[in-house]
């Protein structure tokens, strides 16, 4: 399980993360929301262990997270592959860092389970779509079997079928693999549609934590009711009467 | 206006990314242009705002980010006037105060760089300048894709607001049948650059008829919240 108790992050005089505590247990998905420069990002690298926070701790099963060897998905899918690489190199990299052996056809069955031919994997980040090389890097995060994997703004380069596409294939995975998905995601249709709870940071705070579907039925605050009514007004939910 | 185009098509590195594609645009329509990514839905945009200004028709554009739109070297009434002198019209004479209301940005300092204002703020503006002078068309090409959704769904209020009762038609350019479901009375949906399938938003809804359209309208949204 992933604890954040009392973290506080701080750069410089402007605290970026301001008393953020949440639990999530293996297994299950959080997803993350608020608007650009709420902290979100802050949260992923305290979690990764690439920040030192100011106070406060980040723990999975009572150990520090690096130790747990978290995975990140990252935003923009070609970035994040080195370009001169194939997909394959780049994929197994975590597997030779770790010095892991891999179990016969968890590759395969990987590829399997995110729609990408085996042979594709011997492309480069640019001969691939960007929904094959989000793909990719899904398969990357998940090679070396981690516990909790982070996924930040995993769909937003996507287009709209691609995402739903692609969020069916992470639930399925997580489904089979059992690891804890922490999601930062804009779209309040997505945290809601596969989030088990929802997080809402504003201006580093968490505003609300709640279970994903009373979140979209009854926000609490005026605030995420905003946010709410926002993502119906763009169509990424929708009200019925 | 009534907008007509006739057999648009491009080509690119040799491959037909456009095939000959023919529609009209009625004053005050609003249509959606959708499809998936490498679909030829900007090609298509792009192919017809330059064909309506070839014949003479004011279309304004409005890309997806306004770093596309604005220079970060020059101040805010700098772009301004230079909207108004690519139209012809001399400096102060478009209507700066009712599109800044209409738009919420009259709070704006115009002397600041497109930087010294919000991403919001600074889509909107450039939304205010493509209205200058009251253009047949505005085509919008996944306006909202950079900005937060508070933000994103406010810009699209604003303009909705703006445009009714007025001449100008709009186009909007989306990968999300979601977001022009509730923007736009006509789809045309787009496929390997083929015009696939076109009709009244709420046909093609309920009863999508290809594949293409279909797929967009099965993921339109996350999910349908009882309320």
């Amino acid at each position: 399980m992933l604890t954040v108790s009392d973290l506080v992050v701080k750069r410089g005089p402007r605290v970026t993360l301001a008393d953020i505590s949440f639990t999530l247990p293996a297994g299950k998905t959080l997803a993350v929301v608020g608007e650009s420069g709420a902290g979100k990002s802050t949260l992923i690298a305290a979690i990764l262990g690439l920040l030192r926070p100011s106070s406060g701790e980040v723990t999975w099963d009572g150990a520090p997270t690096r130790d747990a060897r978290p995975a990140l998905v990252m935003q923009e899918p070609r970035a994040a592959f080195n370009p001169t690489m194939s997909l394959r190199r780049s994929i197994m990299e975590p597997v030779v860092a770790q010095n892991i052996s891999l179990a016969g056809g968890r590759l395969e069955r990987l590829c399997a389970g995110l729609e990408l031919p085996l042979d594709l994997l011997d492309r480069r980040p640019d001969q691939v779509s960007i929904g094959q090389a989000q793909r990719a890097g899904i398969l990357r995060a998940l090679i070396a079997s981690p516990p909790l994997v982070l996924f930040d703004e995993p769909l937003s380069a996507l287009d709209a079928v691609t995402q739903k596409h692609t969020a069916r294939l992470i639930a399925e995975l997580q489904a089979e693999e059992g690891f804890a998905a922490l999601i930062v995601t804009h779209d309040l249709g997505y945290a809601v549609a596969h989030g088990d709870q929802i997080a809402v940071l504003k201006s580093g705070r968490i505003e609300e934590i709640a279970d994903a579907q009373d979140f979209a039925l009854n926000p609490r605050s005026d605030y995420c009711r905003t946010l709410r009514d926002a993502a119906i007004a763009l169509g990424a939910l929708e009200a019925v009467a | 206006m009534t907008l007509t185009v006739t057999g648009l098509s491009a080509i690119r590195s040799g491959r037909t990314i456009l095939h000959p594609t023919s529609l009209v645009i009625h004053p005050r329509e609003r249509i959606g242009i959708v499809g998936a990514s490498g679909s030829g839905k900007s090609t298509l945009g792009h192919a017809l705002i330059d064909d309506l200004r070839q014949q003479g028709h004011s279309v304004a554009h409005v890309p997806q980010s306004p770093d596309e739109a604005l220079d970060p070297l020059r101040s805010m009434a700098f772009h301004w006037r230079e909207a108004e002198e690519a139209l012809g019209l001399q400096a102060g004479h478009a209507d700066r105060e009712g599109l800044f209301r209409a738009l919420k940005i009259e709070g704006g300092d115009l002397r600041k760089r497109p930087w010294g204002w919000s991403r919001g703020m600074q889509q909107r503006f450039v939304i205010a300048m493509a209205l200058i002078g009251a253009p047949d068309l505005i085509a919008l090409d996944e306006p909202t894709s950079a900005l937060d959704p508070v933000v994103a769904a406010a810009t699209m209020e604003l303009l909705s607001g703006f445009l009714d009762g007025k001449d100008t038609a709009m186009a909007l350019i989306t990968h999300d049948l979601g977001l022009a479901a509730l923007r736009v009375d006509r789809l045309l949906v787009m496929a390997d650059g083929h015009l696939v399938e076109e009709g009244r938003t709420e046909d093609i809804l309920e009863r999508p008829e290809t594949q293409a359209a279909k797929a967009l309208s099965a993921h339109r949204n996350w999910m349908a919240l009882p309320c």
